[in-house]
């Protein structure tokens, strides 16, 4: 126990004090805060006109035929700063306004014949290849608005033409789906990429310990058990501390830097319950010891620095699959595949918060994926310990999986 | 008291690493274990260091069974290793702490043995900005600091320039003279015999040759003469149909089959009134017994 606390408190110390990881830790602390400072950033460089946000829109209609009413799309809340003009400009007119930063975009009010055509006009079409289409109903809707007005109808005849319905949502499934998928999706992902990571740097560690040439003075100091759980139990509190550092520091910026109306529009905090905190430090903390005992077992395989890569493969690879069977069964979150995904235990600890998070996962579904994970990661710790006590000392080529079940079936070893 | 391995065997996939090897170490002082690449050496020392478990046999410590959780021997391997990004400080503190060691103590020791090995300005360094030969010292102090009453020294001066070979040399000496057992395996002939009392030299695995190594050595005949003249002697070797093994101005080493033809050549050098600066019958030397024993 002494020896485990002594390898745990190394490994952290050695782990904080490294330069890569205070450096990356900076970055990524930068990356948040500037990121969540974007639209800031944007309304900074922005110049007055366009600081509310809304793209300005110049509506030419010389032939009047919107009589100004256009002027009533900048109230209807879609993004636009609309003016009107009967002024008798041509498309060259407008191009030399959009280039001189005077407007955003134009619309272009022709008569052909008897027809009217709009014509669509913007800096380029990259993010646009057609006019959206709430702002031609919106048109539709001011135009209708306007020939109505003219036909001198009495108020009820006006408020029967005006359509004022309720719409509601439901679903035919018995589950109740709560919170919003961004959200989710920010879980998952977070989830994913701290478990992965975090697992990586065990492998990373023994592989460094082996490849320079310290372990055979290390395994003669103490136990390989308790180096394989001192350093597991060591890079996973440094993990965790660093990704609890994460989420404060976004979620500070985003209460700080965010407007009102974005930061709830991206996260409901209601959803954030000291219950779903709980669900997923657990997760974490039993998906990093899946995951770094795996790579615990496949770093302790090689011998030389370019073994590396291809050792840990097959783990990558299970990851991988883990984090996108809960990703792809995330948009279906009733179905059966989401509910094995969040009890399978190389997808659960990404899968199983975010069902907690939308009120659909019931305590007997999490008792059981607990259950299973624990068993899990018990069975992979036993043949890890043995198979690393083995292969520590081995310093030639890389051991194949022949090799690894002949050292876990010898009973001397 | 001591050491005793008692017919020890260790079989990895498809190779027997060692073949039944006894030896005993029952006194204080220098042990030689000596071999080729590939004889065995490492395993052996990993067995009685309780790092791997043996197939079959006896490893005891004072008449204790062996095993890793009961032995806090000190070991400075052959593969060279420290952290490369830690500071010495460190990783010495973490060893000596894993050596059940306080901080108070261990700090101690760390500083002392800093000194005497002549590397306490590194110690606040990272290892990487060390030499070879300081990191090597560094990782000797690892083997020693705890106090340990076995030492196990596997290739302790490859790799050292002169002075610091020095330097470890008389340490090596104060630990005998501290009471410490030590196990010394070396491709050095020289330092194993400027050392060692007890020797044992394997060759595939299997004991070839163990035993005293000052009545190893008696029980060869001579077998060598170096000899240093004022003349150029050539003619005089050729007619007692002796083979020169080297020359150089005058300076002759020549294989001998006994000491009665190298006597025979002393007479016949002195009637011809050539001066005999150095005259001097030589046994077989380590080097000699290890490449009959096992270079085949």
């Amino acid at each position: 126990m002494k020896d485990l606390k002594t390898v745990m408190a190394f490994t952290i110390k050695d782990m904080i004090k490294r330069k890569s990881f205070v450096v990356s830790t900076i970055i990524i602390i930068l990356i948040i805060i500037i990121g969540l400072n974007i639209p800031n950033i944007i309304k900074l460089f922005s110049d007055d006109s366009s600081s509310s946000g809304n793209t300005r829109l110049l509506v030419v209609d010389s032939t009047n035929l919107f009589e100004n009413k256009l002027n009533e799309l900048t109230n209807m809340n879609l993004g636009y700063e609309v003016n009107s003009t009967e002024q008798n400009l041509g498309y060259d007119d407008i191009k030399a306004k959009i280039e001189n930063d005077e407007i955003d975009e134009a619309i272009l009010v022709e008569k052909n014949n008897k027809n009217y055509k709009l014509r669509y006009i913007v800096k380029d079409m990259t993010m646009v290849n057609s006019m959206p289409k709430e702002l031609i109903n919106a048109i539709n809707t001011v135009y209708t608005n306007l020939q109505i007005s003219k036909l001198d109808l009495t108020d009820e005849q006006m408020q029967s033409l005006t359509p004022k319905f309720e719409y509601s949502i439901e679903q035919t499934e018995e589950q109740k789906v709560n919170g919003n998928i961004f959200a989710m999706l920010m879980l998952s992902i977070v989830l994913f990429y701290a478990i992965y990571f975090c697992a990586y740097q065990v492998s990373s560690s023994i592989t460094t310990e082996k490849t320079s040439k310290i372990m055979e003075t290390l395994v003669t100091s103490t136990s390989p058990r308790t180096i394989v759980l001192g350093k597991t139990i060591g890079i996973g509190i440094v993990g965790l501390l660093q990704v609890c550092l994460f989420v404060i520091v976004a979620l500070v910026s985003a209460k700080v830097c965010l407007e009102p109306e974005i930061l709830d529009s991206l996260l409901d905090m209601s959803m954030m319950t000291p219950y779903l905190a709980i669900i997923t430090i657990v997760y974490f903390v039993l998906g990093y010891s899946t995951y770094a005992l795996l790579y615990a077992l496949t770093g302790s395989t090689v011998g030389k620095p370019e073994d590396i890569q291809s050792a840990n493969t097959p783990v990558a690879i299970l990851a991988v699959i883990g984090f996108y069977l809960s990703y792809f069964t995330m948009m279906n979150p009733t179905s059966d595949l989401n509910l094995f995904a969040s009890i399978f235990p190389i997808s659960s600890p990404f899968c199983m918060p975010f069902r907690v998070m939308m009120g659909i996962a019931n305590g007997g579904e999490v008792a059981l994926s607990l259950a299973i994970l624990i068993v899990t990661i018990l069975i992979i710790a036993k043949v890890a310990i043995k198979i690393y006590s083995n292969a520590i000392l081995n310093y030639g080529t890389k051991m194949s999986l022949k090799d690894m079940i002949k050292i876990y079936k010898d009973k001397n070893n | 008291m001591g050491l005793k391995l008692e017919n020890v065997s260790k079989k990895f996939i498809g190779k027997q690493a060692v073949d039944g090897i006894s030896f005993e170490v029952n006194e204080p002082g220098v042990f030689g274990l000596l071999g080729t690449n590939g004889a065995g050496k490492t395993t052996t020392i990993r067995m009685l260091l309780g790092i791997i478990k043996k197939d079959s046999g006896e490893i005891t410590w004072n008449n204790k069974q062996v095993e890793r959780k009961n032995v806090n021997f000190g070991y400075l391997p052959e593969e060279r290793g420290v952290y490369p990004k830690t500071k010495i400080q460190d990783q010495l503190l973490y060893f000596a702490n894993l050596k059940g060691m306080n901080k108070a103590d261990a700090t101690k020791e760390i500083n002392k043995w800093a000194k005497v090995l002549k590397v306490d300005e590194y110690l606040p360094m990272p290892a990487e900005k060390l030499s070879k030969g300081n990191q090597q010292k560094i990782q000797f102090m690892t083997a020693i600091i705890h106090n340990p009453e076995l030492i196990v020294l596997d290739e302790p001066f490859s790799g050292l320039d002169p002075v610091n070979t020095e330097i470890l040399k008389n340490v090596i000496i104060e630990l005998v003279n501290q009471g410490k057992y030590i196990i010394m395996s070396s491709h050095q002939m020289a330092s194993i015999e400027e050392f060692c009392k007890d020797i044992l030299i394997l060759n595939k695995g299997k004991t070839v040759l163990k035993g005293n190594l000052k009545e190893i050595k008696e029980g060869y005949k001579a077998n060598r003469l170096e000899i240093v003249t004022d003349k150029n002697i050539d003619n005089y070797i050729k007619e007692y149909k002796m083979n020169i093994e080297f020359s150089k101005n005058n300076e002759y080493s020549i294989k001998i089959d006994s000491e009665d033809d190298a006597h025979q050549l002393l007479q016949a050098l002195i009637e011809n009134k050539i001066l005999v600066n150095k005259f001097e019958i030589k046994k077989p030397s380590l080097n000699d017994i290890f490449i009959e024993k096992v270079g085949e």
